[in-house]
């Protein structure tokens, strides 16, 4: 029986390219394995990824040009349980980075970037067509004097389903006599895209554009639509003005219903269960307030999923997956769902664009019990709505 | 297996689907639409830069425009090209294809050597497929249209493609230096090198010249130059279409439609 | 300006280049013949059919009963496929010695090679994808649509001969050929030699692929179809039909350009389209715009499609195609068609 030997020759000039990419973060790991038993691609495919074995790579400073690099979700749930604490979305976004230098990036990535850089959104839309979302309604242009700037992000701009929650967000900040505007059709895209696909050169110029395109514009108190959106500006871009405060909507409803600008006297009777999306949650440990404002709307009953809060399981929209395909079958999406259903709540309730598209592709797996998805503003827009009477509550989600 | 010279021909198009019309003054509205690079011409570089990879050599870009072209052909050095040349003067303006092929294959005698010219198949705002052929033509080159790939031979003289036919396809060889057209969508573009964006930016080789600095004889270019002429201009008229929507259950709206197209159809 | 090799004075006739494969005339060619008849009668000016190949000849009637005063038949084995430089070259010296005024050639991948080369050897002006043809005191008017489609620009060429136009497939309607109509059939000389044939065709595939530019009911998906084309097959097969679809379905891997519909693919003009899940952005829907009867079916209320529509329905294309079916079949009387 012969010995199996796989010798590789480690570099110090690779090592060095990788330590680089990777800012370092792979040499606390000590490979205990915790985050390949957490990992949420072992409980849809038949072998786990080892995401031990990307960290040892590039450890190692072997490049990795593996399809599982392109896997992540950047859902950080094996930070939460790693005992060294290793930034394991670092070392997997520098992997990606030093696999665009050498172009070995799935089909269709280069296409995507390129669409940004020239479109300056992921869909590939003109800017022009930007404030289309607010057919019907007028909402007007940004000025410093707002008490907010309202940031759409790229879906809720151009992705119909999504629109509907830019409107629903609207009719609550009207209702809570905000003022606010949108940069309209100058609105930069926040870069999430690019950050999650590893592209940091390029991601350093988006960052670098816009920070001094919002402080020029004299955007202080800013609110998104999308936890992506907001997780960049509160974790990657610079305080230039010094005024800087980037919030996601469900932080700055909470506020407003705090200070009793925003009320909800009539009763919206509905069971809900919250989805938390991990940007919001265990990345940025909002998950209290979504939570809060939910639970301030008389009538509504939360029951909670086993995987919560901050131990919530991702949609599988996360770390650019949105722009790369997932088999049918290896959804985590239809896993969450599943778990919605069995709460036996009617609506599962959400606050990110990409966890509602994720959620939504998997209606099909609930098909029968009679679950929607909905949006936290979409929520809150009903029961500003609600009439006294108990009346059925309309759904605005697909069913 | 030698070095290739290959020239890549591109063009900067407005995007079309934000061209609109003056119906006032039956002109096209260009003022507030963008640009982009006319997407086969991305297919084409991409081509290019498989083939320098591949075989060594360099890949120059040339272009036919006004000065604005100049940052975009610096995108494409940060893609990977050598160098670009940009043939601007106002003399240029209103070429037709006549007179646009023989400006660019003047322009490529001026460049020197060449193996290679690869062009994407047609341009978004003209949609001739035109100038490639024209090229070749004046050059005495081969040529090989709609192209779907391209390999060089190991001798490094002739190349060989599949291309598309009205029916289906065919695989031919032709001679170097030959001129490709490269179908739309035939690779994906990689996108741009950021450490060499900034040498782009910053010293990227990037030419301008003039009708007189390639000495062209005036009677050949732009409007001077072309045979055609636009002798007017009208509005597309809209199909008048019914526009009826129906709406019901699946079943009913299922029926409803099989009682409208039922003249249209043949049933038993 | 670069004079074109003859004068306008001494240019006569209308000439429509005959596109052949493998002994089998491609029906743009018959298609602009009756166009050109259209425009000659009236004006009492020749048709003549330019038709180059190997063992062709026979080729000439259909071409003479479709519109064609007189076929000119220039053969040589060389030319028994098309090549550039064999075709051009001949091509060329054909057109010296005939001194057309008009020259009119399909819009097919081969029809615009050899168009694009003879244009400039022989300098002179060439419109591409004209959309109609119309003579105006004599000089030929091309149409081409501009950009978004929405603008139509007229192109002469006043001075240089012959005038050059494409013309897609499927833009001008066959003509009924006519038997009775009599023709010249010429056999023109070919000088050619080997040394003038540098290309090598090392395969030459034509499949037996669906021309659906002639398809009188089509059934096409896009987007919407996910890759699933079985229901639109179905449908297609009990309406006698042909399945196309729009540019997604070819960028996504799931179909080859056989059968693709818009701007970058087939124009066609069928009875009926019925058009599933493609939200009918303009460079598709150049390809169905002439149809007499369309259909849309898509998800989205405010899909431009619905804009270029007769009949709209705003739903899954998988709800409302399998109760379509089931009409279509009860209908049929229980037959089931195809």
């Amino acid at each position: 029986m012969s010995r199996r030997t796989d010798s590789v020759l480690l570099e110090d000039e690779s090592w060095e390219r990788v330590d680089n990419a990777t800012g370092g973060a792979a040499a606390p790991c000590f490979q205990c394995g915790v985050c390949t038993a957490i990992c949420p691609w072992g409980l849809v495919k038949n072998e786990a990824v080892s995401v031990r074995k990307m960290i040892r790579k590039a450890q190692l400073g072997l490049p990795d040009w593996s399809k599982d690099i392109w896997l992540c979700t950047t859902c950080q749930w094996c930070e939460s349980r790693c005992p060294h604490e290793v930034d394991i979305t670092k070392v997997i976004t520098g992997l990606r980075r030093l696999a665009w230098k050498e172009r070995e990036v799935p089909h269709g990535l280069p296409t995507l970037l390129w669409d940004v850089y020239f479109d300056g959104n992921t869909l590939g839309r003109p800017p022009s067509e930007r404030p289309l979302w607010t057919k019907g309604i007028t909402v007007k242009e940004f000025s410093p004097k707002d008490d907010i700037l309202l940031y759409l992000g790229d879906d809720a701009a151009y992705d119909r389903r999504i629109q509907k929650v830019a409107r629903a967000l609207v009719s609550l900040l009207e209702a809570a006599g905000v003022t606010f505007g949108t940069l309209g059709e100058r609105e930069p895209t926040c870069g999430d895209a690019v950050r999650a696909l590893g592209h940091e050169e390029y991601l350093t110029e988006i960052i670098d554009t816009n920070a001094r395109f919002f402080k020029e514009a004299g955007v202080k108190t800013m609110v998104t639509v999308s936890p992506h959106c907001y997780d960049m500006f509160a974790n990657r871009y610079p305080n230039l003005s010094g005024d800087f405060r980037p919030l996601h909507y469900t932080q700055y409803l909470l506020e407003l219903i705090t200070s009793e600008r925003l009320k909800f006297e009539n009763e919206l009777p509905m069971k809900v269960t919250y989805h938390d999306p991990c940007y919001l949650s265990r990345r940025n440990d909002v998950f209290d307030e979504p939570r809060q404002v939910l639970q301030s709307i008389p009538g509504i009953e939360l029951v909670e999923m086993e995987r919560s809060g901050q131990d919530t399981l991702c949609c599988g929209g996360g770390g650019g997956r949105m722009w790369m395909e997932t088999a049918a079958g290896e959804r985590f999406s239809d896993l969450r769902m599943q778990e919605a259903a069995e709460t036996g709540a009617e609506v599962v309730v959400t606050s990110c664009p990409h966890c509602i598209s994720c959620l939504e592709d998997s209606l099909s797996v609930v098909a029968g019990s009679g679950l929607r998805v909905l949006d936290l503003a979409e929520v809150a827009q009903m029961a500003l709505q609600a009439q006294d009477a108990p009346a059925k509550a309309t759904a605005s989600g697909r069913a | 297996m030698r070095p290739l010279n290959i020239i890549v021909c591109l063009k900067v198009v407005p995007k079309p689907e934000e061209v609109k019309v003056n119906q006032e003054t039956m002109t096209i509205e260009r003022a507030n639409v963008r640009s982009e690079i006319n997407p086969p011409d991305m297919n084409a570089v991409e081509l290019a830069l498989e083939l320098k990879e591949k075989h060594g050599g360099t890949v120059s870009l040339l272009s036919m425009g006004p000065p604005l072209f100049d940052s975009y052909l610096r995108l494409i050095l940060a893609m990977g090209a050598d160098r670009a040349y940009l043939l601007s003067d106002r003399a240029f303006a209103g070429a037709d294809t006549l007179a646009t092929s023989y400006t660019l294959a003047e322009g490529i005698r001026k460049m020197g050597e060449y193996d290679l010219i690869i062009c994407g198949e047609e341009s978004s705002d003209g949609a001739t497929a035109q100038v490639p052929p024209g090229i070749a033509e004046w050059l005495e080159a081969s040529q090989i249209t709609y192209a779907e790939d391209l390999e060089v031979l190991p001798d490094g003289q002739s190349v060989k493609a599949r291309r598309e036919l009205a029916g289906g396809y065919e695989v031919v060889q032709v001679p170097l230096p030959a001129v490709v057209s490269l179908k739309v969508g035939a690779n994906e573009p990689r996108f741009m090198d950021f450490d060499r964006k900034t040498w782009a930016e910053a010293e990227g080789p990037v030419t301008t010249w003039s009708a007189q600095d390639i000495g062209l004889d005036e009677g050949y270019i732009g409007l001077q130059g072309s045979p055609t002429i636009v002798s007017g201009v009208a509005m597309a008229p809209s199909a008048e279409r019914r526009r009826e929507f129906l709406s019901g259950t699946p079943e009913e709206e299922a029926q409803q439609l099989l009682e409208r197209i039922r003249s249209s159809i043949r049933l038993d | 300006m670069a004079k074109s090799l003859y004068d306008a004075k001494d240019a006569r006739g209308i000439w429509v280049y005959l596109e052949q494969d493998q002994g089998k005339l491609e029906s743009v060619s018959l298609e602009l013949l009756g166009k050109a008849r259209q425009l000659a009668s009236p004006a009492k000016l020749k048709v003549t059919g330019l038709l180059l190949g190997d063992k062709v000849a026979g080729l000439a009637q259909e071409a003479i009963a479709a519109g064609a005063d007189e076929v000119l038949v220039a053969e040589h084995p060389l030319l028994g496929q098309y090549t550039t430089d064999g075709y051009t070259k001949v091509a060329t010296q054909v057109i010296m010695d005939g001194k057309p005024d008009i020259l009119l050639l399909g819009a097919t991948p081969n029809g615009r090679d050899l168009a694009g080369r003879i244009a400039v050897r022989v300098r002179t002006g060439l419109t591409a994808d004209c959309t109609d043809l119309a003579l105006e005191d004599g000089l030929l008017s091309g149409e081409v649509t501009g950009f978004g489609g929405g603008v139509l620009a007229y192109i002469k060429c006043p001075n240089h001969r012959p005038q050059m136009c494409t013309v897609r497939p499927g833009v001008f309607s066959p003509p009924a050929p006519d038997s009775s109509r009599k023709g010249k059939v010429t056999s023109v000389p070919v000088e050619l030699t080997k040394d003038d044939v540098k290309v090598q065709v090392l395969e030459h595939v034509i499949g037996e692929g669906v021309d659906i530019t002639r398809a009188e009911v089509i059934v096409a998906a896009g987007r919407g179809c996910r890759g699933d084309f079985a229901l639109v097959q179905e449908l297609a097969g009990l309406l006698d039909g042909e399945v196309g679809w729009s540019r997604v379905p070819v960028d996504q891997g799931w179909v080859s350009r056989d059968c693709m519909i818009g701007q970058t693919g087939y124009v066609t003009r069928p009875k009926l389209a019925i058009i599933c899940g493609i939200s009918g952005a303009f460079q598709f829907t150049v390809g169905i715009e002439k149809a007499e009867t369309i259909v849309a079916i898509n998800l989205d209320e405010e899909a431009p499609i619905f804009e270029q529509a007769d009949y709209c329905v705003v739903d899954d294309m998988f709800r409302i195609l399998p109760p379509l079916i089931d009409a279509i079949k009860k209908a049929h009387g229980g037959n089931g068609g195809r």
